[in-house]
C-alpha cells in the first residue's frame, strides 16, 4: 500500500491513490451512515420509515466508494494532494475562538461569560492571521480592532442584529445616563481610535515604506 | 399581453413606490426604500463578489444577516440586487485577476483577462455590463411572460412528477459538474444523506443526529454552504503562495467604440438566448450557458484563432449568456418552488426567514413580492451598469489588498453573518467542520458544488418520494405510469448515457479543462 506514497508512476498495485483513498472515505461514510440508521425502523414502501432514504442512500454512496477504489487499484490516477496542516488548524481554532466568546454559554459544567463581539472578533481576526506564514503582528492588530469597530457600527447600530457586542462589565463603566446605542458608538469608536493609534505610533518608525502601487484611474473622465 | 404589462407595473410600482420609514431626528418620511434596498444590495454584492474567491453564494450567505431588517418585498429584492452584484463583481475579477469568482465566469477569464493585458481591461469591462445588462431586459421580460403559464404547470406536477423532475435536475448536475461523473454522483449521494440528518417529519423520529439537541432540526443549509464555499475557499486558497496577476497596464477607455459594439451584438443575443434557455433547467443549467455561448461564438467566428487572445466575442457572448442564466434560474424557483442551484436554495433560506414558501402560491398569495421582484432584476441590472463603471478604479484598488489581510475580514464576516442567523455558537463552529470537510473534498478530487444542490433537493425528493408512493400504494410502477414523469425520468436517462458515452466523455472533460 505504500506505493501510492511515491511521487513517481507507482509500480506497486495502487496505481490511483487519490481514488483509492477517496473511495475509501465514501465507504466508511456508507458504513457510518447504516450503523447510524441501524436501529430504526425501514419501514415499506407503501409507508417508508425514517431509515430507507437513508440507508439506500448509503448503500449508493459505499458502492460509488467501491467503484473508485476499483478504479485506484486498475487504472492510472492522480496523485493525493500535499496537505498542509497550518492553514485548517489556525482557521479552525480561530472560528471557535468566535463561536465561543460571542456569547455566555454553558459548556457542560464550565459557564463561559457572555465576551460578545469586542473580544471575539478581534481574537478571531488576529489568529486566523496566523493561518498563513506571511502573518504580520502589526498589521493584524490594527486589522483586527479596526474592523471589529466597524463590524459593531454596520450590525449592532445600522441593523441591530441581536450579535451580543460586550459584557456586562465593560457596559457598566459608562456613565449610567447613556443609551445602549451611545455605550456601543462608544465602543466602537475607541476601538477604531485604538487601531489609528496603533496605526500613528508604529507608522513614524517605518521610514523604509513601500510605495503603495495602484494602476492609475486613467479612465476618469472617458465615461 | 395586456396581463403582462399590468403585472410588470405592479412590479415596477412596488420597486419605485415611496415607503414612509421612520428615521430618527426626521420622524416618518416617504422614501423610495426598496430602490434604495436594490442599490445597497447590487453596491455591497460587487464589493463582496470583487474579492478573489468569494462568489455568488459565500457572498450572499454574508450578507443574508444585513437584509432581516427590512419587510419580505425589500429584502428579496435586496438579496436579489446581491446575488447580480456578486455575479458582476466575479466577473470583474475575472477580467482583471485572472480569477473566476465562480464556475459561470471561468470562460470570462479566457478573453477577458488577455483584453486586460493588451490595455483594453476597460472595454471588457464596458461590453460585459452592456451585454448583461441587454441579457437582464430580455431575460426580465421572459420571466415576466413565462412565469404566470408556468406556474399553471406546477398546478398538474404531483408528487411523483415532483420527484421526477428533481432526480432529473440531478442527473443534469452531475452531467454538468467538472471532473468525473462518479465523484459527481458520489457527491449528490452524500449530499441528499446529509440532508435526512435531523428528526423526520412522517415518523418524528431522530436520525443520524447522535442525540443532539442541535442537529433534530437537521443541518442549516446556510452553515453548510458557509463551509464548504467561504471557509473551504479560503482553506484551499492558503494553499498557494499567492500570485496574484492584477492587470498592471490602464484599464483604458470603457465605453467600446463602434467597431467593439458591432463585434458584440450578435455575441450578445446569441448569449442571451442560449443563457436564457439554459438557465432554466432545474440542476444549475446556468452554468452551462457562457460554456456554450463561448464554443458556439468561436465556431461561427471568421477567425477562431483570435479566441484566447482578447477577442471581445469571447467576453460579450459568455457574459450574456451568465447573466441571462442568473436570472431565468430564478425561474424554477419562483413557479414550482425547486431551487436549480446553490444560489437558488440560498433565497429559499431567505424567504424561509421571512416566512414566505417558495412556489407556484408566492405569485397568487404576494404578488407585489413576486413581480416586485421581477422588476427588481431589471432595476438592478441597470444599477449596475450605473454604479460598478464608474467605481471600476475602487475596485481595483481592493484587489490590490494582500490576501493575508483579506480572508480574515471574510472569516469574520462569515462567523458574524452565521451567528446573526439563528443564534447559535454551534452554527459558528459548524461552519469551521464543513470548511475542513470541504477541504478535504477538494484535496480527494471531490466537487463541493452537487454536494450542495443534491443537499437542497433532498429533504423535498424524500417528501415527494413518500407522497407518491402513499398515493401509489407503494408501486414504484407510479414514476413510470404517469407520462410527465416517465417523460422527465426518460430525458434523465438519456441525458446520464450520451454523457457516459466515451466520445462525448472526452469531449465533456475538453470543455470543462479549458479553465
Amino acid at each position: 500500500m505504500q506505493a501510492g506514497a511515491s511521487s513517481s508512476p507507482p509500480h506497486g498495485p495502487v496505481r490511483g491513490p487519490q481514488s483509492l483513498v477517496s473511495g475509501l472515505v465514501l465507504i466508511a461514510l456508507a458504513v457510518f451512515a447504516i450503523w447510524l440508521t441501524s436501529d430504526l425502523p425501514q419501514g415499506t414502501l407503501r409507508a417508508m420509515g425514517p431509515a430507507m432514504l437513508p440507508r439506500w442512500l448509503a448503500v449508493g454512496v459505499g458502492l460509488c466508494g467501491v467503484a473508485l477504489v476499483a478504479a485506484g487499484l486498475l487504472r492510472h490516477g492522480s496523485q493525493l494532494e500535499n496537505f498542509t496542516l497550518r492553514g485548517p488548524l489556525v482557521v479552525g481554532v480561530a472560528i471557535v475562538c468566535f463561536g465561543l466568546t460571542i456569547r455566555g454559554y454553558a459548556l457542560g459544567p464550565v459557564q463561559v461569560p457572555q465576551l460578545g463581539l469586542i473580544v471575539a472578533g478581534p481574537l478571531a481576526i488576529f489568529i486566523s492571521g496566523f493561518a498563513t506564514p506571511e502573518a504580520r503582528f502589526r498589521e493584524l492588530l490594527i486589522l483586527a480592532l479596526a474592523l471589529t469597530a466597524f463590524c459593531m457600527a454596520l450590525f449592532g447600530d445600522l441593523l441591530n442584529l441581536p450579535i451580543p457586542m460586550y459584557p456586562q462589565a465593560l457596559a457598566d463603566l459608562y456613565p449610567a445616563g447613556w443609551s445602549s446605542d451611545g455605550r456601543l458608538r462608544a465602543t466602537a469608536a475607541l476601538l477604531a481610535l485604538g487601531a489609528l493609534a496603533i496605526f500613528l505610533a508604529t507608522h513614524r518608525r517605518r521610514t523604509g515604506r513601500e510605495p503603495i502601487d495602484v494602476v492609475p484611474d486613467e479612465h476618469a473622465g472617458t465615461v | 399581453m395586456g396581463d403582462l404589462i399590468a403585472n410588470l407595473s405592479l412590479g415596477f410600482g412596488t420597486v419605485f413606490g415611496l415607503i414612509p420609514v421612520d428615521i430618527p431626528g426626521l420622524g416618518v418620511v416617504p422614501i423610495p426604500l426598496n430602490i434604495l434596498l436594490c442599490f445597497v444590495g447590487c453596491l455591497v454584492g460587487t464589493l463582496v463578489g470583487v474579492l478573489p474567491g468569494v462568489g455568488p453564494v459565500a457572498s450572499i450567505a454574508m450578507l443574508l444577516p444585513i437584509t432581516f431588517k427590512f419587510d419580505p418585498t425589500g429584502a428579496l429584492i435586496m438579496l436579489a440586487g446581491i446575488y447580480y452584484g456578486a455575479q458582476y463583481g466575479g466577473s470583474t475579477t475575472a477580467i482583471l485577476v485572472n480569477i473566476p469568482g465562480e464556475a459561470t465566469s471561468v470562460v470570462t477569464t479566457l478573453d477577458g483577462h488577455q483584453m486586460a493585458r493588451r490595455g483594453r481591461a476597460g472595454v471588457a469591462l464596458g461590453i460585459a455590463a452592456i451585454g448583461s445588462f441587454f441579457a437582464g431586459c430580455v431575460a426580465t421580460v421572459f420571466i415576466a411572460a413565462v412565469g404566470a403559464p408556468l406556474t399553471k404547470l406546477a398546478l398538474i406536477f404531483g408528487p411523483a412528477e415532483y420527484f421526477s423532475l428533481m432526480v432529473m435536475g440531478l442527473v443534469f448536475a452531475v452531467v454538468l459538474a467538472r471532473g468525473s461523473i462518479l465523484r459527481a454522483i458520489a457527491m449528490i449521494l452524500v449530499g441528499i444523506l446529509l440532508s435526512t440528518v435531523g428528526t423526520d417529519l412522517e415518523t418524528g423520529q431522530e436520525r443520524m443526529t447522535f442525540g443532539m439537541q442541535f442537529l433534530s432540526d437537521g443541518i442549516d443549509f446556510a452553515v453548510l454552504a458557509m463551509g464548504l464555499f467561504g471557509v473551504a475557499e479560503i482553506l484551499r486558497n492558503l494553499d498557494h503562495t499567492e500570485v496574484r496577476d492584477v492587470v498592471q497596464q490602464a484599464i483604458g477607455r470603457l465605453l467600446p467604440n463602434r467597431q467593439d459594439m458591432r463585434d458584440s451584438a450578435m455575441p450578445i443575443l446569441r448569449g442571451t438566448f442560449i443563457g436564457g434557455i439554459l438557465g432554466i433547467l432545474p440542476g444549475n443549467g446556468a452554468v452551462l450557458g457562457p460554456f456554450a455561448s463561448y464554443t458556439v461564438e468561436k465556431k461561427l467566428a471568421k477567425d477562431p484563432r483570435r479566441f484566447g487572445q482578447g477577442a471581445i466575442e469571447g467576453v460579450a457572448g459568455p457574459e450574456s449568456a451568465n447573466n441571462a442564466g442568473a436570472q431565468t434560474s430564478f425561474i424554477p424557483l419562483l413557479t414550482l418552488g425547486i431551487p436549480p442551484n446553490a444560489v437558488m436554495a440560498l433565497m429559499v433560506g431567505a424567504m424561509t426567514i421571512h416566512g414566505i414558501v417558495p412556489g407556484p402560491q408566492v405569485m397568487t398569495k404576494n404578488p407585489n413580492l413576486f413581480w416586485g421582484m421581477i422588476a427588481s432584476m431589471w432595476v438592478g441590472n441597470l444599477m449596475l451598469l450605473i454604479i460598478n463603471l464608474p467605481l471600476i478604479g475602487v475596485w481595483v484598488r481592493l484587489l490590490k489588498v494582500p490576501y493575508r489581510l483579506m480572508f480574515p475580514a471574510i472569516l469574520m464576516f462569515c462567523s458574524i453573518g452565521i451567528y446573526s442567523i439563528n443564534s447559535l455558537p454551534t452554527d459558528v463552529f459548524f461552519i469551521a467542520l464543513f470548511g475542513l470537510i470541504g477541504y478535504a473534498l477538494i484535496k480527494f478530487g471531490f466537487e463541493p458544488a452537487p454536494l450542495l444542490l443534491g443537499f437542497v433537493l433532498g429533504k423535498l425528493m424524500e417528501e415527494n418520494l413518500r407522497r407518491a408512493l402513499i398515493i401509489s400504494r407503494g408501486d414504484m410502477m407510479t414514476f413510470i405510469e404517469r407520462p410527465v414523469s416517465a417523460v422527465l425520468l426518460l430525458v434523465a436517462i438519456v441525458m446520464l448515457t450520451l454523457a457516459l458515452l466515451p466520445s462525448i466523455r472526452s469531449r465533456r472533460e475538453e470543455v470543462f479543462v479549458e479553465d
